[in-house]
């Protein structure tokens, strides 16, 4: 209690300083005028009685000194004093103190940023309950090598029943519910899933309830549950949703709950209903489409899981050959499948910031050792005239400390603009960024690095005081430079060590950029510009193959017939749509040929189109001729086949008005080949072409298409045009999808540009760092050696020569850089090389080019510095000092 | 200076300044460094300067407080007084005092008694 007290009244003393002090003197003064008065009535004369009053009060400094620390906080204040000190002196080099200030706060703010961003995605746990224990099922296709299919509902059914190793088992299917009766109709994407699914992730709703045991059985699951994202899109986050109808696929749909924000099964997907699989659907076992999740029992190990699931399949592939000879099964940690794809750009990133921040700290390293080494008079005069090293070190210590502290705040606002804008420019594919904010423990420990940076350089020369032969150090200043030598060879070494970091990054960013652009050269096979695509399921609307084709039609003929609309078609599966569209892989069989053992039997990706799809989407005819109006439900069946499949199956004949039988979408009919269409990269920019067939959506009519419209200028400015015309013929279709395909092919480039984007900026920012560093070093150094350099102009040096001498110089530790920064790439390239493409990780082009770009910058560092030196006026430089 | 003067044992003044204002009421500095010596009998040796920090510290824990008044010769001066809690801390103190010199004689006669 009295210590809190004594501590307000010291910080009150601190602040009334002024009038206390003229108190005091006050007081000493009547005190001493009193004292004399009494002496003087005891017989002294006045002096002797005024000495005698002093004599007794003691050292009136003494006491105004002691009263002093009484009165204030003594630490605190000398500490203020320092800080005022230190600002002046910051102050005094502008130049100095921003280029310490903004390399900190770049290193600092950086890393926190990324950090906090890879922690938050890779790091974190799952926001589930005991999230190790939860796994996802996937069949494994040892004949094309794919390791994570989806898989079939009889398989799933089969993995669920006869495994031991799993508490529980659930599938997961994509759909799509369309929701009407609220504005425009509008198709949400859903998840069906099976029981099971809640208790796995052990999930609880963020407003009401998930589903109960019975709202799994048929006819019972009437009931949806909301993601945190679409109902706030489209309902306004109101929790009086809860309870509430919703007409989803024509039926009313009870909301019983809805998720929290950090469910992320429904950060892409808005809604989850339950999956009842019915009889016919149960058996099937060759289509595969469902997303399987499964919790450990306690005490299993994932490796025990995958054995059993080893055995599991390898029954089912006995008694089920003709489906299941090839199909393995793999087990996958859920937050393997939800991060693995993007752990090694993350980790790439982060040890690219680790680089900027070792870059930065030799940066703030050198400029505080050749900054230090100029001040070592200053401080050797002040030593002299009786400093204590105590005094020195904690003068050093809180001009460090300020600079680290600027730096934080400057890294701090930093870090939180860069979190932003990273998060604004994540692809999709990076999952659980909705809840990342900035770490606090990356910010201390970059604090605490640039801290220690800050004061173990800065502190170094004080540390030199404690010697006794001040008189070297004086004199140190004077021209004498031999002791130097060994901060010198320091200084070298961090230059030497900041360029070969920085040619690290740059190499990687470089190789970045060489790929990016050679995936731009790429030809996809078809015009992605001026094109708009819409994705809709007709399959409530109009239950009848006849009448899907009838509707896509009769659609396609209001959409053609609009101004500014140059061609339009549809087709199951055009490249690029991933969500959603429907991709159906199958064997087919070319009549005439022997008919190979049914597991060799060739596929090919079947694609339903209309006539008018590959002239919309820009898809060249290589041989034959397109679908036309002869291709109807009653004419001769057709098929079209891409170049790959021609190449591949036809090697050495034209196929064109050969005959081959696809038994999947429809009867095995004998289907003439009428036609070769260009390859498409299906997949994105970076995928190779596949074998694809083409069936006529007249004859093998299809539910799920996609529109190809292809406008004559800003297809978006089209979009609600094309939009109303497919309404004019259904008001209550929705959409599932509608975007351009520019935006698509874009998005599909979005994480590559991500990983690019970051990388190149760090690369860009270590370059800058290093070219600083670099003049920071020679200009010092030049500066050291004026008067040599004096010396030498007198006897008749040119110009030319002390430019040479000084860029010289620089040129050594920039090739030195370079060397140890080459050997370095050389081995951590490779660590890229998942996110390369067209190039190899040891690209000779940009293993020649970035290195002279760096050496160049070297140049143009040291050249300022040069051009200074050979400026310097021999007489001055030799009175210099 | 005699030999015999004693320096002020540490953490006495504070008790010495309490007790004078307790039995004399207002006083300025000077008037408290004057009974200080005179109650001593002058034994002790005291830079009279020395208790303004000591009355600063006081004033700090509010013990005393102070205010500007003027001497009987018409001088300003800063007059000190004792609060209720400083009362309350003057009599723990001189308990604690009266307790610790008991034990203190004791001891020594014990000791004497033994020789």
């Amino acid at each position: 209690m009295t210590n809190l007290r004594i501590l307000i009244e010291r910080l009150r003393g601190m602040f009334f300083k002024g009038k206390m002090e003229r108190d005091l003197e006050d007081e000493i003064r009547a005190h001493l005028e009193m004292q004399t008065e009494e002496n003087e009535r005891q017989g002294m004369s006045p002096q002797e009685a005024r000495r005698a009053a002093l004599r007794q009060f003691g050292g009136v400094e003494q006491v105004k000194e002691s009263y002093r620390e009484q009165r204030g906080l003594p630490l605190v204040e000398l500490t203020l004093r320092d800080l005022r000190y230190a600002g002046r002196v910051l102050l005094k080099n502008p130049g100095f103190t921003t280029v310490v200030v903004l390399t900190l706060s770049l290193g600092i703010g950086i890393n926190t940023a990324i950090f906090s961003v890879v922690n938050g995605v890779l790091f974190r746990p799952l926001a589930y309950q005991d999230p190790e224990g939860i796994v996802t099922l996937w069949q494994r296709n040892t004949q094309t090598g794919s390791e994570r299919e989806p898989v079939s509902p009889a398989n799933f059914l089969d993995y669920r029943n006869r495994n031991r190793v799993f508490e529980q088992v659930s599938a997961l299917r994509p759909y799509g519910l369309d929701y009407t009766g609220g504005g425009e109709p509008e198709t949400f994407h859903a998840w069906l899933v099976t029981a099971g699914f809640f208790d796995i992730l052990g999930a609880k709703a963020l407003h009401g309830r998930t589903f109960l045991p019975e709202e799994y059985e048929a006819g019972r699951g009437q009931v949806v549950v909301l993601g945190h994202g679409l109902w706030q899109r489209r309902f306004g986050a109101d929790p009086g949703i809860v309870g509430q109808k919703l007409i989803l696929d024509g039926k009313p749909h009870v909301v019983v709950g809805i998720m929290p924000p950090e469910f992320h099964y429904l950060n892409k997907r808005g809604i989850i209903a339950p999956f009842v699989l019915n009889e016919e659907e149960s058996k099937r076992r060759g289509a595969t489409y469902l997303n399987v999740l499964a919790r450990l029992k306690p005490e299993i190990t994932l490796a025990q899981a995958q054995s059993e699931m080893d055995g599991v399949a390898m029954q089912l592939a006995q008694e089920y050959p003709q489906t299941n000879r090839e199909m393995g099964a793999a087990v996958v940690p859920l937050s393997e499948q939800m991060l693995g794809s993007v752990r090694p750009a993350l980790l790439i990133l982060l040890g690219a910031v680790a680089f900027i921040l070792l870059i930065a700290c030799a940066n703030v390293a050198n400029l505080m050792l050749a900054r230090t080494s100029v001040r070592r008079r200053e401080f050797a005069v002040r030593a002299a005239l009786g400093a204590s090293r105590s005094r020195l070190v904690r003068q050093l210590l809180t001009e460090s400390l300020a600079l680290a502290l600027l730096g934080c705040a400057g890294g701090i606002v930093l870090a939180v603009w860069s979190v932003g804008a990273i998060l604004s420019i994540s692809p999709a594919s990076l999952p659980r960024v909705e809840q990342i904010g900035i770490d606090g423990r990356m910010l201390l420990f970059a604090l605490g690095l640039s801290i220690l940076t800050a004061i173990v350089f800065g502190l170094a020369p004080a540390l030199k005081f404690s010697s006794p032969n001040l008189g070297e150090a004086v004199k140190e200043g004077v021209g004498c430079r031999g002791a130097g030598v060994i901060r010198q060879r320091l200084r070298s070494f961090l230059v030497v060590a900041e360029f070969a970091l920085a040619l690290i990054l740059l190499i990687g960013a470089g190789l970045l950029i060489r790929s990016f652009a050679r995936l731009l050269q790429v030809d996809p096979g078809f015009r992605a510009d001026n094109a708009l695509t819409l994705q809709v399921h007709v399959y409530d609307q109009y239950p009848s193959p006849p009448q899907q084709a009838a509707f896509f039609e009769q659609s396609l003929e209001r959409i053609t017939s609009l101004p500014g609309v140059e061609a339009a078609g549809a087709a199951s599966a055009p490249p690029f749509i991933g969500e959603g569209s429907i991709e159906i892989e199958s064997d087919f069989t070319i009549e005439g040929k022997e008919a190979p053992a049914p597991d060799q039997a060739p596929t090919a990706y079947h694609t339903v189109v209309t006539s008018g799809y590959f002239s919309a989407l820009g898809i060249k005819l290589v041989e034959g001729r397109f679908f036309d109006k002869f291709d109807h439900a009653g004419g001769a069946p057709v098929a079209l086949i891409n170049e790959t499949m021609a190449r591949r199956y036809f090697a050495g004949e034209n196929p064109v008005g050969k005959k081959i039988v696809v038994r999947r979408l429809t009867k095995p009919v004998a289907r003439e080949i009428v036609g070769v269409v260009g390859d498409v990269r299906h997949l994105g920019l970076d995928s190779d072409p596949r074998p694809e067939i083409f069936l006529h959506h007249q004859q093998v009519p299809f539910g799920s298409m996609t529109f190809i419209v292809r406008t004559r200028d800003d297809p978006q400015g089209s979009m609600s045009a094309v939009k109303n015309e497919v309404w004019a013929v259904n008001r209550n279709l929705p959409f599932y999808s509608a975007a351009t395909m520019n935006q698509l092919v874009s998005e599909s480039l979005k994480e590559k540009r991500f990983s690019l984007f970051l990388l190149g900026s760090f690369a860009v920012i270590a370059l800058i760092l290093a070219g600083v560093g670099i003049y920071g070093v020679v200009s010092f150094t030049t500066s050291q050696r004026t008067h040599e350099i004096g010396i030498r102009v007198a006897l008749g040096a040119q110009s030319r020569d002390i430019l040479k001498m000084v860029i010289g110089e620089a040129l050594l530790f920039s090739l030195m850089g370079v060397a140890a920064g080459l050997a370095g790439a050389f081995i951590l390239t490779r660590l890229l090389k998942s996110l390369l493409f067209g190039i190899t990780p040891t690209d000779p082009l940009t293993f020649a080019v970035i290195p002279s770009l760096l050496v160049f910058v070297a140049l143009v560092a040291s050249y300022l510095p040069a051009r200074r030196a050979t400026k310097v006026d021999p007489t001055t430089a030799l009175r210099f000092e | 200076m005699s030999p015999l003067k004693k320096e002020v044992l540490p953490g006495t003044l504070n008790l010495m300044v309490l007790k004078t204002l307790a039995s004399l009421g207002p006083l300025h500095g000077y008037g408290i460094a004057r009974r200080i010596e005179q109650t001593s009998g002058n034994l002790l040796q005291l830079n009279q300067g020395t208790i303004y920090p000591a009355l600063l510290h006081l004033e700090q824990s509010g013990w005393i407080k102070s205010a500007w008044g003027v001497t009987e010769n018409n001088r300003r001066a800063k007059y000190y007084s004792i609060t209720r809690r400083g009362r309350k801390r003057l009599a723990a103190e001189e308990e604690n005092w009266r307790r610790t010199s008991e034990i203190m004689v004791r001891f020594l006669k014990q000791s004497e008694g033994n020789t």
